[in-house]
């Protein structure tokens, strides 16, 4: 699939030795570095306050990585039902072409006939 | 398969592995941050300034304290019983397969159509062929087809094994006078590697499982060719 190569290559190593290639957790260490980094120097600049700002910071670091690994978790597996989908449609084209399931050739339903379970017409 | 100094889990081939390799990346990056905060923690208790004597209860820090542990167990719980379900679902297998265990090779059965059965033996050390994997390798592997809803049946002839193979995420133990079910799946063509995982005497880590996922016109070829040496 196109998104795994991609996943594979993307890894980092973390301690010098371990080899971290699990998909979206680079960049989520990276956002949360980015955003550890803007919160603190704000909060920094705003207040003069070191320990505090380093505290506001960790705590943005916590939410940015937090906020960047489900975004990219929740968008990778959405993509990775979608391909399935498609090989699966894929699969059902070839199987079902020119036999009565083909959906290409079955009927469309009569809007009129609409029942209580069926979508609303837009 | 296994490599050499591997620290995580083999490559997923089949949906379920792959829901299992999906939780363990979100159980460990909350672990991951968990353990980062407690060491931000460490280091900050260790270098302030501030003493207070006299402190005797907080409450704001008690109800954070409380709460957040909660919040997240359950976001830890969730998609875990949700895989525990999915792992229990046995949807219109097209083949049922008996895995017996015994001292110290397994026993398969195809017995849907016709009566199969043959023993799969650890191939020895000395007996190796260039290429193939030290205590992996059987003489005779499970051949299933690919893409098909198997269901195995999995019991033991004396003592209890237990029948796993880690890329599709299986492991069941094999009783004795029970008869444990399970259904796999897999994604994707290839051999797949699994031990023993109960132990089981002398040999406990010379009785292999060797699964071999092929496409379904091989898999046909593959017991008819099973039935005639029979």
């Amino acid at each position: 699939m196109a998104g795994e190569e991609e996943d594979n290559k993307k890894g980092f190593r973390m301690l010098g030795i371990l080899d971290v290639k699990t998909p979206c957790a680079r960049e989520a260490v990276l956002h949360g570095a980015g955003g550890s980094a803007i919160t603190g120097l704000i909060h920094f600049l705003t207040t003069s306050r070191v320990r505090r700002s380093f505290d506001v910071g960790f705590a943005g670091f916590i939410l940015a990585t937090l906020g960047s690994w489900w975004y990219c978790r929740t968008s990778r597996a959405r993509l990775l039902v979608q391909q399935r989908l498609l090989q699966d449609g894929l699969k059902n084209k070839v199987a079902f072409e020119g036999t009565s399931w083909d959906p290409e050739t079955q009927t469309p339903r009569d809007p009129d006939q609409l029942g209580p379970r069926d979508p609303p017409r837009p | 398969m296994a490599h050499p100094s591997q620290l995580g889990f083999q490559d997923a081939a089949s949906p379920v592995m792959e829901e299992l390799l999906h939780f363990h990346d979100h159980a460990l990056m909350i672990v991951f941050l968990i353990s980062t905060l407690v060491l931000y923690i460490i280091v900050a208790m260790v270098s302030t300034k501030l003493t207070n004597k006299y402190i005797l209860d907080s409450q704001e820090i008690e109800i954070i304290w409380t709460v957040l542990p909660a919040v997240i167990l359950i976001l830890i719980a969730l998609p875990s019983l949700r895989i525990l379900y999915l792992m229990d679902e046995i949807n219109d297998p097209h083949l049922t397969i008996k895995a017996m265990g015994h001292q110290w090779y397994w026993s398969y059965e195809y017995t849907d159509y016709e009566d199969l059965g043959f023993d799969s033996y650890m191939i020895p050390t000395q007996d190796l062929a260039p290429g193939q994997f030290r205590l992996l390798e059987a003489d005779h592997r499970m051949v299933v087809p690919v893409e098909s809803p198997i269901r195995i049946l999995i019991s033991a002839e004396d003592v209890l094994h237990s029948w796993a193979v880690p890329a599709l995420g299986i492991k069941m133990d094999a009783v004795p006078g029970r008869l444990n079910q399970t259904a796999f799946i897999t994604s994707r063509p290839g051999v797949f590697y699994g031990q023993c995982s109960e132990i089981c005497g002398a040999n406990h880590s010379f009785m292999p499982i060797v699964v071999e996922a092929v496409p379904l016109e091989h898999f046909e070829s593959w017991s008819s060719l099973m039935l005639e040496d029979a």
